[in-house]
């Protein structure tokens, strides 16, 4: 069987709402919290919408348990937007692709190990462990160019974001905030506990496709000294 | 070639940005005063796809190597190209200064300012530091390449006054709620709609922080979900960020509404200070607003 399959679909289709992002953008949400079914269902339908462009679509993203949807005003609107894209409620496949597991060589220096092992209780050693000891889904790329977001963190190293963000995180940080961690992918700012940092280039504007991973995918953290 | 005299306080290159790319955490960028730049660039006669310059809160001082035809538009600068196209001759310079009132001025040369392409767009882009030619705001001594992306004659005429957007509060946008209007109150944004909002000093191409005086909204994160330019952000202390051009494309407090598209460029000219004031419309009226615009840029159709 492939990872992150779920028999749920049916009942979770019950939650899609589907409501207007300003003038020229519909939002589906289909679910609240960071779950590898919810994501495999953002997925499937992404991959129809793309498959089967309804008329006035310019483009998607997905984040989630959620899909934004572009359209021309010119074209179509919300309420015709929202029929098509319902006719698409249960009919897809919910399952993830399997994509070989990336790994992401991590020196754990980051300036916020040591008070996250406080917080948590652990040695930073136990910390590191505990971040680099599983395999994580990618469930969005957004916030910032190639900012890698993934998931779940074991429950014993989530900790709030930081109370006032940082001006300026390096490119190649990697972060944690409550049962997520993320890899910045370019300078900018940031609130969430830095412990570690990644020389792999996850954007790069020349490339094709620019970024290094997309939703779906799956990576590993792996301590060098 | 153009070459820079004086970059200004924060002058960049932008055309209509590479929206589509979202997906990638790549803003759509691209002019933030959408109409401004648009008509800048139908006055000198170019594609609405060429890249032009905007300039803010103060202007650069620009030497032409070669007579050119150039337009100035948005905010209000001290110069004949004010809302005009006109010739600039070989070896003299264009200055544009302050800009008052409004916040943007774009200048746009006949043929387009022809910077490589990167990711679909001229644009530059600062949450990736690419784009725009150089990757950063305009310094003295950078030279500006210009193409042939002219589409028609130029239009002698001025833009008429009739057919330009207000650029001083206080402001009135269109918004209509949602995506996330259900993590609020029943009456949040008829609240919120009551509230003569201020901008604060803190706005960027990013967005736009609102003091809301004696507004309280209530608010929690909630999980990501991708976001659009117009997403009235509040956050958990009940503040505002209304997102613009070049916008974080997820994040994490919920949008009680969503600014249409058309009044962005009205936000585009925004200033620490002035007042803005948020209308609630159906999509329809919504549309009605964005074609009066669309009308004045194509008065035959």
């Amino acid at each position: 069987m492939p990872p992150y399959t779920t028999s749920r679909a049916s009942r979770v289709d019950e939650m899609w709402r589907i409501a207007p992002a300003g003038d020229r953008a519909l939002l589906i949400t289909i679910g609240t919290v960071i779950d590898p079914a919810l994501l495999g269902q953002v997925l499937a339908l992404d991959r129809a919408l793309q498959d089967q462009r309804p008329r006035g679509l310019l483009s998607t993203v997905p984040a989630y348990a959620s899909l934004l949807c572009r359209f021309d005003p010119g074209v179509t609107d919300v309420a015709r937007l929202a029929d098509a894209v319902r006719q698409f409620k249960g009919a897809e496949e919910v399952s993830i692709p399997s994509t070989p597991v990336v790994e992401i060589p991590t020196r754990y220096d980051g300036p916020d190990l040591p008070e996250v092992a406080l917080k948590t209780l652990l040695t930073p050693a136990g910390l590191i462990e505990l971040h680099a000891g599983r395999e994580y889904l990618v469930y969005c790329v957004g916030f910032a160019p190639g900012f890698t977001y993934c998931g779940a963190l074991p429950d014993e190293i989530a900790v709030p974001r930081l109370a006032s963000p940082r001006l300026r995180v390096p490119a190649g940080s990697i972060g944690i905030a409550g049962r997520q961690t993320g890899i910045y992918a370019v300078e900018s700012p940031g609130g969430w506990n830095l412990i570690g940092r990644t020389a792999l280039r996850l954007f790069d504007p020349s490339a094709d496709p620019s970024t290094r991973f997309k939703p779906g995918d799956r990576l590993r953290f792996v301590p060098i000294p | 070639m153009i070459e820079v005299i004086a970059g200004g306080r924060w002058t960049t290159i932008q055309d209509r940005g590479r929206p589509g790319l979202e997906r990638f955490g790549i803003p759509p960028g691209g002019a933030a005063d959408w109409f401004a730049a648009r008509i800048a660039n139908e006055l000198v006669g170019n594609l609405p796809d060429a890249a032009m310059l905007e300039c803010t809160a103060t202007g650069p001082t620009l030497r032409f190597d070669i007579d050119r035809i150039v337009a100035v538009t948005g905010g209000q600068v001290d110069s004949a190209a004010d809302w005009q196209a006109v010739r600039v001759a070989r070896g003299s310079s264009l200055a544009i200064g302050m800009i008052a009132p409004g916040l943007r001025t774009y200048v746009a040369v006949r043929g387009g300012i022809d910077v490589p392409v990167v990711l679909g767009s001229r644009s530059f882009c600062q949450l990736g530091t690419f784009g725009g030619g150089f990757g950063r705001p305009l310094a003295a001594g950078d030279r500006l390449p210009i193409g042939r992306m002219f589409g028609h004659e130029l239009v002698v005429e001025p833009w008429p006054p009739s057919h330009r957007l207000p650029l001083q509060g206080p402001w009135e946008v269109h918004v209509i709620a949602g995506p996330q209007i259900d993590a609020f109150t029943g009456d949040a944004l008829e609240r919120l709609a009551a509230t003569a909002c201020r901008v604060t000093p803190e706005i960027d191409r990013m967005g736009l922080r609102l003091k809301s005086p004696g507004l309280r909204l209530q608010s929690q994160e909630i999980l990501t979900v991708p976001m659009t330019a117009g997403a009235i952000q509040v956050t958990p202390s009940g503040g505002l960020i209304v997102l613009h051009v070049d916008h974080q494309t997820t994040g994490g407090y919920p949008v009680i509404a969503t600014v249409v598209g058309a009044d962005l460029a009205l936000l585009a000219q925004a200033r620490p200070g002035d007042t803005v004031r948020f209308r609630a419309v159906d999509p329809a009226e919504a549309a009605r607003a964005a074609r009066r615009l669309t009308d004045w840029l194509h008065p035959e159709s």
